[in-house]
């Protein structure tokens, strides 16, 4: 159950996604994100997912795991849909029942928003998923260097970030063990109301405190034994260096602008009718 | 009868991800009431797998658990009954602790099965007797405590259940030889007093040959061997191959035997080394 949770997750595969410069595919992830709200069509957006599949795909990452990432917002596409649905009144008229009308412009902008929602979702699972959390802190870090200029230190920001990523399966590791012990000892999670099952996490909760407190102390003597000092003036073993499928991924991105532009300029602002009748 | 036994236990870890592991492949082991019984076998070898599948906490991917001749996934009330029959003392247990006082924590097990306060406090004061923590430590907050003293009060915690099975996962990790001892005699004296079967899961030979009446040798997620003490340790060399060892003192006799003295290689605890050592000097006086 606990275990599902993949969002942050790395997948050490051998593909070319994964030894992808991580600024690249920090700045992909970026364009893709901008395209993906840029897109004002079907066919734009089409475009969107066509390329999102092929990323996928060279990441050898399976699909289903993809899809499986995509669990914890299923919610939030839901209630967005329903409100789409609810809300717009373009189009033609499908049901008309009592108070709710339900029109294919609301349906055709409900679906165009699950698949804008997903693809935003999928794109930056997908960069954690192939990008190990060393090398995206070292992306991140070499991006905003320059900011240290103008007084804003970047490094202690992606050290935490880089401490919190690592520390997840840690802690989610951790609350496994923990149930099992207290269920041991007879304690129920998945029992009784609310009040009940809000208490029931007592004995989760306070040993987990504890032993992540416990361990920040440990980490924090770890890191000034090893003369940490806030990054300054640290060299990396593995410097990052462009390569040529760097490179080339900056062509497809440059691809990816130029079509989702051509495509909204040509298609038009999407129009739930045309877009009916064409799928019709 | 055997009290608890598994059939043809399987679980693997992961299905359908990328991680897939299979942690435990057709394990069958079966245990008599009583016994002292120690699951050795070197890291990631599916010991704590299996002893979390003997309390229930893990559903078998396939294969079945019998306690007492009844299937423990029988029902729900079979998996209730199976959670305190069973007691089950984790790695490290002091983390666990939670409560504000000592008491409280010890109690947490038996409130939880629905016991009587006067039950449930002549079951903690007993636990606690068990496992040496005075009256005056019972008040303390638990995290004020030592760490051997938190292991205590963590195993108290699972003996004041009164389980018939009471298993212990690598209790003596990570303390020193006093602290060691101490727990180890704890166990010993809870078995011979109760008569309840006891389950370690251990890295040490020694302790091992010391306590245990039996002995499973667990290996890349199988049984690699099971028998007394002496019928394990005595294939020293296949122990090696599998990342084990024997005891210490076996060893020594060993290297002696090699060296051409006429000793026994079947010696497993200090006092027989002592005794046979003894034998040897003798026998090499009444020669000369």
């Amino acid at each position: 159950m606990i275990k599902d949770i993949t969002i942050g997750q790395y997948f050490p595969f051998n593909s070319v996604i994964h030894r992808l410069d991580p600024r690249t595919k920090l700045l992909f992830t970026v364009v893709f994100i901008i395209m993906v709200f840029v897109s004002n069509n079907f066919i734009s957006l089409f475009f969107n997912l066509l390329l999102s599949a092929v990323v996928i795909g060279l990441s050898k990452i399976p699909l289903k795991t993809v899809i499986k990432g995509l669990k914890p917002i299923l919610l939030v596409v839901i209630i967005t849909s329903v409100l789409q649905i609810a809300y717009v009144k373009t189009g033609i008229v499908l049901v008309d029942f009592w108070k709710i009308q339900i029109t294919s412009g609301g349906i055709l902008t409900a679906i165009f928003m699950a698949i804008r929602i997903s693809l935003l979702i999928v794109m930056s699972t997908m960069l954690t998923y192939t990008t190990s959390p060393t090398s995206l802190t070292n992306g991140l870090d070499k991006t905003f260097a320059p900011f240290k200029k103008i007084g804003i230190d970047f490094h202690t920001v992606t050290m935490i970030m880089t401490i919190a990523l690592r520390f997840i399966p840690t802690l989610i590791e951790e609350v496994d063990k923990i149930m099992s012990a207290q269920k041991s000892r007879g304690a129920s999670f998945e029992q009784g109301n609310i009040m009940k099952r809000a208490k029931a996490l007592i004995p989760l909760f306070i040993p987990l405190l504890f032993n992540s407190i416990r361990r920040a102390y440990e980490l924090a003597n770890a890191m000034t034994c090893r003369c940490y000092n806030g990054g300054q003036g640290k060299t990396t073993m593995n410097a990052l260096k462009f390569a040529k499928r760097d490179y080339m991924s900056l062509l497809v991105m440059a691809f990816l602008i130029a079509g989702v532009v051509v495509l909204n300029i040509f298609c038009g602002e999407y129009n739930a009718e045309f877009t009916f009748n064409l799928a019709i | 009868m055997s009290h608890l036994k598994t059939e043809n236990l399987t679980y693997t870890y992961g299905e359908g991800t990328p991680f897939k592991i299979t942690a435990l492949d057709n394990v069958n082991i079966d245990l008599e009431k009583g016994e002292f019984v120690a699951i050795i076998g070197h890291t990631g070898s599916g010991k704590s797998t299996l002893v979390q599948h003997l309390n229930g906490l893990l559903k078998p991917t396939n294969g079945k658990i019998f306690l007492d001749e009844k299937n423990i996934h029988d029902s729900k009330s079979t998996l209730f009954d199976a959670r305190f029959r069973v007691g089950l003392c984790f790695q490290y247990p002091e983390y666990q602790l939670f409560e504000e006082t000592v008491y409280k924590d010890i109690a947490f097990g038996p409130t939880n099965m629905g016991l009587s306060k006067t039950e449930i406090d002549e079951r903690v004061r007993n636990a606690a007797k068990y496992v040496g923590i005075p009256d005056e430590m019972l008040v303390k907050s638990p995290f004020d405590l030592s760490g051997g003293e938190k292991r205590r009060v963590a195993i108290a915690g699972v003996i004041s259940m009164e389980p018939e099975i009471l298993i212990l996962d690598e209790p003596t990790s990570g303390l020193d030889p006093r602290g060691r001892e101490q727990i180890l005699g704890l166990i010993k004296k809870y078995r011979e007093q109760t008569g309840k079967t006891v389950i370690i899961v251990s890295h040490s030979m020694d302790d091992v040959a010391r306590y245990a009446t039996k002995v499973i040798v667990m290996n890349s997620s199988k049984v690699e061997m099971s028998g007394t003490v002496d019928e394990v340790f005595e294939k020293a060399s296949r122990l090696r191959e599998i990342g084990l060892s024997v005891p210490q003192i076996t060893e020594i006799f060993i290297k002696l035997r090699e060296k051409g003295y006429n000793v026994s290689e079947k010696i497993y605890t200090v006092e027989q080394g002592y005794s046979e050592l003894k034998k040897l000097f003798e026998g090499s006086v009444t020669n000369d």
